[in-house]
């Protein structure tokens, strides 16, 4: 136990770190806060700083990897996600106009999130699902071929599973 | 042995040599920004894409391997195609401002876009703008010009041991910079502004000052520290703008220290003596030169006259040029004055006689990156010899086990083993060393058992003197210990040279009881006693003496002071006469290093008002007191002589002439807090202390358990001495001190007037004034 993460995070911690050679801790970074964010749903720089200390790398480095990923959150986010794709195939293909629809919708902007602490918006990079474009991630699911209407009964449909 | 063929001409190269370096071997220029034969490869510029026969991509020159039979184009049309495309997305952010940037006329980016740009962009939309960062008084920051080469963070952490720079984010929102705002403190830092391939990184002293091409280049040293980095001083009319390496593998490779590189601000301070003084009526006025001389030959001549030459002492700079200490010592010698003397931080000179020839190291700098067993005593080369530092960086990461023995735990940059001792204690350490090394006795401190233990089993290993052993009140003591400890395990004894030509101060005889060439003479009076006139030479007593009080003390009872010196500092009080002598910038001259190399520099500006040149001055000086032999007409005539007086020397010399028997000198336990303290990088000599962006405040540094005992609060303390001194100063918490000691910044006239190290003082809270 730390006061940042439970033992069983910091046990998993352990086990990336072992699957590399001693002098390559740094490797073990993205596992490393993957799990941190797991624990506590995003990674605000202390945490990061907490990482680094745990694996012995310099605090930057593991600043460069959570700066560069766009799967970790720097900041809180709300409940669900929406993870919307900008890259070539998807902006070709309208993803401007989706972003552009949720955040109308949502009344926020993109990395912000709702007062409900119900919905985030986010762009991301290349998702690989360029067949299938414009689409969207949301939590461990990918949603594509997205249009308005998908969005808005998406929307909807989160909302009053939230109120259940 | 891979044969390969760039551009149609063939050539066979050792295997694992990247195309880049096969290029450079046959002459031919691959574009390049962030490659760098010192750093690691990290091929994400693109600008080296060369084009590969068979391959399906251009590939970058910098990062792939040679392989039989490979056929490179770097200017073949897919060769072109790629060299522009990568320019034209390098300058996609990048600002057309180059007019008010001041690497314009010296910018890899600039120059390979003229030499291999399509002048035409196709890209319309906004350029990117990053924030700046402040990254501290040296280096000024346009962030929105950096293309990304991350030059300064392999730098960083590669050479300078720096790890607080990275480059977070991603494509368009990649930045360089340290997640919070701080300053990049590395005494290497400004390396960074002749790494960075556009105009991201400067320097904050130079900037807008001139454009690059108006600069006046010369080829001159560093005169700040025994490593003796080549330079190139740069200046344009009567004014040093800047100081840069100039490349010199086998001493400071390509770089040179904060410390080389910002010095020369403090060329123009607003003490520089610009006319020859002569005390009138109290106070100082100015004379002519030769009124001045004729003023200082009569001060010499009466007291010699009077009192004898033995009330006669000379004091020089340790980083005046060989022809000056030869020349000084010639004309002091010549009037019969026998104290002559360069060591204003030693007080302990009983272990005088067993000084080598000269402090060597006994090695190239090259060497010592391949010793494998070195133990520093009492040396911090990071602030002191900061190139030599980085070689000892270098063979610590190669795995060289590095072992330091120190009063206070040391900022060191790279791995060791750090052994503290206690308060007052230093003996005791090497004592203890000694007898684990003859009788193998259990080690009261573990870490000095495991000393021993690497000491015993490793072959010839290297005892490095630095120059704060000898600055130790108990000096002579320690270093008959060392030499005892050296000749129980056939250990080598090399010392780390304090300033810039300490090793020609010793050789040509600017110590007591030796000649030029070191030649013993009978026993030399001692410097500061009983002395009714001084002879200063670019000496600052009251910042670079360790007993100032003592020294100031002698100074204000002469009947005579001559101070030939740049600057004024204290010597308004105490002079009699000054003589306005030129800065290493404004003469010529040579330095001998801490390997024994003798080096050349050369003049890069006028000197200021009507200094002169000091070897003109000393040899006009001895014209006036008719000393036969000394009236040079160039520097290469007294060059010739100098030489001719030393003659041939090894440069290998054993680390001990034959130690004297040396008594243990009680210590009296005085009470209160032992003074511990150094003169730290920035604060050295006169010139470095008068450089306003290197310029830094003393403080006092307590043990956590000290400061509780003595239940100080608040952010000050105030430091009594029994002398009477009493000075107020900001504290910090450094676990690293001993308790029951203060760390004390040496150098700073204000904190020197409370005596040296192992100088007892009060602390407590400031006391408040009404």
């Amino acid at each position: 136990m730390s006061e940042w993460l439970s033992q069983s995070s910091l046990d998993a911690i352990a086990a990336e770190r072992s699957k590399y050679p001693p002098e390559q801790a740094r490797s073990a970074l993205l596992a490393a806060l993957r799990i941190a964010q797991e624990e506590h749903g995003y990674l605000p720089e202390p945490l990061i700083e907490h990482v680094a200390a745990i694996l012995g790398v310099p605090a930057i480095q593991a600043f460069e990897v959570a700066t560069f990923y766009t799967m970790y959150d720097l900041q809180p986010v709300g409940r669900h996600q929406f993870c919307v794709c900008g890259s070539v195939s998807c902006f070709l293909n309208g993803s401007d106009e989706i972003l552009a629809h949720l955040q109308e919708r949502l009344g926020i902007g993109i990395g912000e999130t709702t007062a409900d602490g119900l919905f985030t918006i986010k762009e991301v990079e290349c998702l690989g699902a360029c067949k299938d474009a414009p689409m969207m991630q949301l939590g461990d699911r990918y949603i594509e071929d997205l249009t308005p209407q998908k969005l808005d009964d998406l929307i909807a449909q989160l909302r009053k599973e939230a109120e259940q | 042995m891979p044969r390969i063929e760039i551009d149609g001409q063939e050539i066979e190269v050792a295997a694992g040599t990247t195309l880049m370096e096969a290029a450079e071997q046959l002459g031919i220029y691959i574009p390049f920004f962030c490659y760098h034969p010192k750093l690691s490869v990290a091929a994400n510029c693109r600008m080296c894409l060369v084009d590969v026969e068979k391959q399906a991509k251009p590939l970058p020159a910098c990062a792939t391997p040679a392989s039989d039979g490979m056929k490179v184009s770097t200017r073949s049309k897919r060769a072109k195609m790629a060299q522009q495309g990568v320019l034209e997305f390098l300058l996609i952010n990048h600002p057309l401002d180059c007019p008010i940037c001041d690497q314009g006329g010296e910018c890899p980016l600039q120059d390979i876009t003229m030499g291999y740009a399509n002048p035409h962009s196709l890209y319309t939309e906004e350029k990117r703008v990053v924030e700046d960062k402040d990254i501290g008084p040296l280096i000024a920051t346009e962030m929105t010009r950096c293309i990304q080469c991350t030059r300064c963070v392999r730098f960083g952490t590669e050479i300078g041991g720096i790890s607080e720079l990275g480059a977070t984010g991603r494509g368009e929102k990649m930045a360089i910079g340290t997640y919070v705002a701080k300053a990049v403190r590395s005494e290497l830092s400004g390396n960074m502004i002749d790494l960075c391939p556009v105009g991201a990184l400067t320097s904050k002293p130079f900037r807008y000052k001139a454009r690059s091409w108006e600069l006046k280049h010369s080829q001159s040293l560093c005169p700040h520290c025994s490593t003796g980095c080549n330079t190139d001083v740069q200046s344009l009319g009567r004014e040093v703008l800047r100081v840069k390496p100039r490349v010199n593998e086998a001493v400071n490779e390509e770089w040179l220290c904060d410390k080389g590189r910002f010095a020369y601000a403090g060329l123009q301070a607003a003490d520089r003596v610009q006319t020859p003084l002569l005390r009138i009526n109290g106070s100082l006025q100015p004379v002519s030169w030769a009124d001045g001389l004729e003023a200082a030959a009569t001060a010499l001549q009466k007291t010699i006259g009077r009192a004898g030459p033995d009330a006669v002492a000379g004091l020089i700079s340790p980083a005046a040029s060989n022809e000056e200490l030869y020349l000084f010592q010639a004309l002091l010698r010549g009037l019969g004055v026998r104290a002559i003397e360069h060591r204003l931080r030693q007080t302990d000179f009983r272990a005088d006689p067993a000084m080598p020839l000269y402090p060597a190291l006994n090695m190239s700098l090259e060497q010592l990156e391949t010793e494998r067993n070195i133990i520093l005593c009492h040396a911090y080369p990071r602030e002191q010899q900061p190139l030599t530092n980085h070689r000892l960086r270098k063979a610590a990461l190669a795995g060289a086990q590095i072992w330091a023995l120190d009063s206070t735990q040391r900022e060191f940059n790279f791995p060791l083993r750090q052994i503290r001792a206690a308060a007052g204690a230093d003996l005791a350490v090497y004592e203890e060393l000694l007898a684990l090394l003859r009788d193998g006795t259990p080690a009261s401190n573990p870490a000095l058992g495991d000393l021993a233990d690497a000491v015993r089993a490793a072959d010839k290993p290297l005892f490095l003197l630095g120059s704060s052993l000898l600055q130790q009140p108990r000096a002579a003591e320690l270093l008959a210990v060392i030499a005892e400890i050296a000749q129980q395990t056939a250990a080598r004894v090399s010392w780390l040279a304090e300033a810039a030509n300490s090793a020609g101060a010793w050789l040509l005889g600017c110590v007591p009881g030796r000649k030029p060439g070191g030649v013993q003479v009978e026993d030399a009076p001692r410097v500061w006693e009983e002395k009714k006139a001084f002879l200063l030479y670019g000496v600052e007593p009251e910042a670079d003496a360790m007993d100032a009080p003592g020294v100031r003390a002698a100074l204000d009872a002469a009947d005579a002071v001559i101070s030939i010196s740049s600057f004024l500092g204290a010597a308004e009080s105490y002079a009699d006469i000054v003589l306005p002598l030129a800065s290493w910038a404004e003469s010529s001259g040579s330095f001998f290093n801490n390997e024994g190399r003798l080096q050349q520099y050369r003049a890069a500006v006028r000197p200021a008002g009507e200094s002169r040149p000091g070897w003109k001055i000393l040899r006009v000086l001895a014209d006036h007191l008719e000393l036969a032999g000394l009236d040079f007409d160039d520097l290469e005539a007294l060059q010739d002589t100098w030489q001719k007086q030393l003659g041939d020397f090894p440069l290998d010399v054993p680390g001990f002439r034959v130690m004297p028997e040396i008594a243990a000198r009680h210590q009296e336990d005085a009470g209160g807090l032992q003074l511990l303290g150094d003169w730290r990088i920035y604060q050295q000599d006169p010139l470095v202390r008068r450089a306003q962006p290197l310029a830094q405040e003393p403080v006092c540094r307590l043990h956590p358990d000290t400061v509780a005992e003595l239940g100080i609060g608040g952010a000050a303390v105030e430091l009594l001495a029994s002398n009477g001194a009493q000075v107020q100063i900001p504290f910090v918490l450094d676990a690293g001190i001993p308790h029951g000691a203060v760390w004390l910044d040496l150098g700073h006239p204000e904190t020197q007037a409370l005596g040296g190290v192992g100088t007892a003082l009060r602390v407590q809270m400031p006391s408040i004034r009404v």
